[in-house]
């Protein structure tokens, strides 16, 4: 498929018509909450793109992230993305290994050097010199030092690549890090999740090429489309919330009648992710609806936050130092009671008697 | 440090700083206060030995005759804040819930709906009362540092609770981080400050009302 | 997947089925705006039926209230789209469905024709070119093409 073909003439040779890419584009421009009268323009910009060359570097991750973004819930919707794109370099995709695919993505850095977009999942591990994970006997760290340098932006796919994720739990033995603490003078997307929602992957992406923009970022980096809200505000379990309605365990009648999860550890009211609209597999539910609370996933360092099944109003880890804070209060307790006895003491000690001839005085 | 990282050291590390402050100050005051070391007092007590001393925990807990009149906000405002400052700290379901992870002792709640009226009801009470407190040049000129200080210890857990929950002005993270760390100043504070009476107070009414017994006060 | 649709889970006092959110009423005043602009300038515009938290009663209220008109169209392209006019003319409901036949979008469209049924012009061409393509082997015995 020669790289210079505009997408609608590729698509159009596979029978793919506009009117898919309409349809497609209409779609996209409603998950991403855009005005209808977008999609129009986005097929329009689409149709005419040329397939753009894209570099997915995968560090130190579990493939989750790759996982979910081929098993998105319509194929025929969400591939057409992939139709749109030329994945130069993909290690767990490409057919290509070794050193052949280490000279795919040298090819494609220079072929497109400034305009190419790199999609990293996974942390970068950099304690001992980024030995922990390597490709090709290049340190993770140094392969996203050079990737990067030609890159038009970055997508941190994965709430490893974007926040350090599971690697970085503590005690982050590899000195596990984020994309955004080694590149700094890129434009870089955090699609956070783990894994991120295959749609919410996509949509990105078609943002992208379609706009020819970054889409407008919160403060830790993520598209505000799909991460503007929490799980807790768009969640259909919100009205037993605000009732005070909550399951206590997972099994009681609350449970059963799909009250709220909070006393159950749920994170959805500090979770900011697309889940409860966009749903998964098809739409079909999302962990609150399959009657599990939120884990809270696509928070930095959600690992570290406490325990799963501990509600947020309540401490994170059991309580320590309390015997110790109790002998310590009543040691000094005692220490004090000793001091004021010695200041009484003393005080008598030093009382003279007053007579009649110190009164007349 | 973003606003999840902020509300897991509240939960965790902050809590323990604070819960830790906060036992070994009371037990310091406690040991404190009770080895005094008062002399045993042998004069006979006119009604039966602690009678008095329970009926001034009783009545001090009433306006003495006249004074609801005289300052009616101390008084009105006063009643209010503090019955409204029980129910919401007591009866709140999270907070039970809290409760009982930490002492294993758990009780029904109210609805959340309540719960929130009397948030707002204690929140003016308090509000009234501090206006007050700022109008009235005896008042004022009765008032330290500390008044102000511990008024706004104790008001700040309320507030920031009743953003929390109705999800208003900040993100819910944030607010419940803040909710949480102003509790644990609260709790810092309680020991060394004049907030001392919440634990403190019915034992130094039995003890006011017990001298006073002996002594030939009317109690 | 369908057949999860067939497990019974009652949501309790959330939902009976038709509860109304209140907010078919303003989506109405603003398709009525909207038209109101078709006429007077002939600008088309489209409303996002999935971006707005309505309840089965909503879509009820708007169904009855724009009726059905006499265009349906229906389309196959990645899943089915069904498309058709209401009974107030310039009002189009289009709904997308993918191919496990889930909705995946829905738009009340005020327009003259909807985009999504008008041939693009570079597909005209491309149909220019196939016809002329097909025609092509018919003709090449009397004389050579036109414009080749």
């Amino acid at each position: 498929m020669p790289d210079d073909q505009t997408l609608a003439e590729t698509l159009a040779r596979r029978g793919v018509s506009r009117r898919t890419f309409l349809k497609f584009c209409a779609t996209m421009a409603s998950l991403m909450a855009m005005p209808p009268a977008m999609a129009a323009q986005m097929a329009e910009k689409l149709a005419r793109a040329k397939r753009q060359s894209v570099i997915w570097l995968s560090f130190q991750e579990c493939t989750g992230c790759t996982e979910s973004i081929t098993r998105s819930h319509s194929p025929t919707i969400e591939s057409l993305i992939f139709d749109a794109i030329s994945l130069d370099y993909h290690h767990t995709l490409q057919a290509a290994s070794g050193t052949a695919a280490e000279a795919a993505r040298q090819h494609a850095m220079k072929n497109n050097y400034g305009k190419y977009l790199l999609v990293v999942d996974g942390s970068v591990p950099t304690k001992d010199g980024g030995v922990y994970s390597t490709i090709a006997g290049v340190s993770n760290v140094d392969m996203l030092v050079e990737t990067a340098k030609g890159a038009a932006a970055i997508i941190a796919v994965g709430t490893c690549a974007a926040y350090g994720g599971i690697p970085k739990a503590n005690p982050n033995p590899t000195g596990a890090v984020a994309v955004s603490d080694i590149i700094a003078d890129k434009p870089i997307i955090n699609v956070p999740g783990c894994p991120p929602i295959p749609v919410v992957m996509t949509g990105v992406i078609a943002h992208v090429l379609t706009l020819d923009t970054i889409p407008e970022l919160d403060e830790l980096g993520r598209p505000k489309v799909f991460f503007g809200d929490t799980i807790h505000d768009r969640c259909y379990r919100r009205p037993f919330y605000d009732q005070g309605k909550f399951a206590k365990s997972f099994d009681d009648e609350g449970a059963r009648n799909g009250w709220c999860l909070f006393e159950l550890g749920c994170k959805g009211p500090t979770t900011h992710n697309a889940c409860a609209t966009t749903k998964w597999n098809g739409g079909v539910s999302f962990p609150i609806e399959s009657g599990h609370g939120c884990l809270g996933c696509s928070e930095p360092d959600f690992w570290d936050a406490g325990s799963f099944y501990t509600a947020l109003s309540m401490p994170a880890d059991p309580v320590k130092y309390t015997a110790a804070a109790a002998l310590a209060g009543a040691a000094v307790g005692v220490a004090m009671s000793f001091a004021s006895r010695a200041k009484k003491a003393d005080a008598k000690a030093a009382h003279r008697t007053a007579t009649l001839a110190d009164l007349k005085k | 440090m973003n606003e999840l990282q902020f509300l897991t050291w509240v939960r965790g590390p902050g809590f323990n700083i604070a819960i830790g402050i906060f036992i070994l100050g009371v037990l310091w005051r406690l040991f404190e206060i009770y080895s005094l070391g008062r002399k045993l007092d042998l004069a006979v007590p006119r009604r039966r030995p602690g009678a008095s001393g329970f009926h001034t925990v009783w009545r001090r807990s009433l306006a003495p005759p006249g004074m609801l009149k005289r300052s009616p906000v101390s008084y009105i405002g006063g009643y209010i804040f503090h019955v409204g400052l029980a129910i919401v700290v007591f009866l709140f379901g999270p907070h039970i819930k809290l409760i009982e992870s930490l002492l294993g002792l758990s009780w029904p709640g109210l609805p959340s709906q309540i719960i929130d009226a009397v948030t707002v009801v204690t929140l003016a009470a308090m509000v009234v009362v501090l206006v007050d407190r700022i109008n009235k040049p005896v008042k004022r000129f009765l008032s330290t540092f500390e008044d102000y200080f511990t008024w706004a210890l104790t008001f700040l857990p309320v507030l920031t609770g009743y953003l929390a929950v109705k999800h208003l002005l900040l993100p819910y993270t944030t607010l419940l981080a803040l909710h949480i760390l102003s509790v644990e100043l609260l709790l810092i504070a309680i020991p060394f400050t004049k907030l001392f009476h919440a634990i403190t107070v019915f034992a130094s009414r039995w003890y006011n009302g017990d001298i006073h017994g002996r002594k030939g006060v009317a109690v | 997947m369908n057949d999860l649709k067939g497990i019974p889970i009652a949501i309790a006092g959330v939902c009976d089925g038709l509860a109304l959110s209140g907010n078919a009423g303003p989506v109405l005043h603003e398709v009525r705006s909207l038209l109101n602009d078709l006429v007077t300038s002939g600008k088309s515009a489209s409303i996002d039926l999935r971006s707005l938290p309505l309840l089965p009663g909503d879509y009820e209220k708007l169904k009855v209230v724009l009726g059905q008109g006499e265009v349906s169209a229906t389309l196959e392209a990645l899943g089915v789209t069904h498309v058709r006019e209401t009974a107030i003319h310039g009002v189009w409901w289009v709904t997308h469905y993918n191919s496990d036949a889930t909705i995946i979008a829905e738009f009340i469209e005020v327009t003259t024709m909807p985009e999504i049924l008008r041939t693009h012009p570079a597909d005209a061409r491309a149909g220019l070119d196939l016809l002329q393509s097909r025609l092509t082997p018919a003709i090449e015995t009397g004389r050579g093409d036109g414009d080749a």
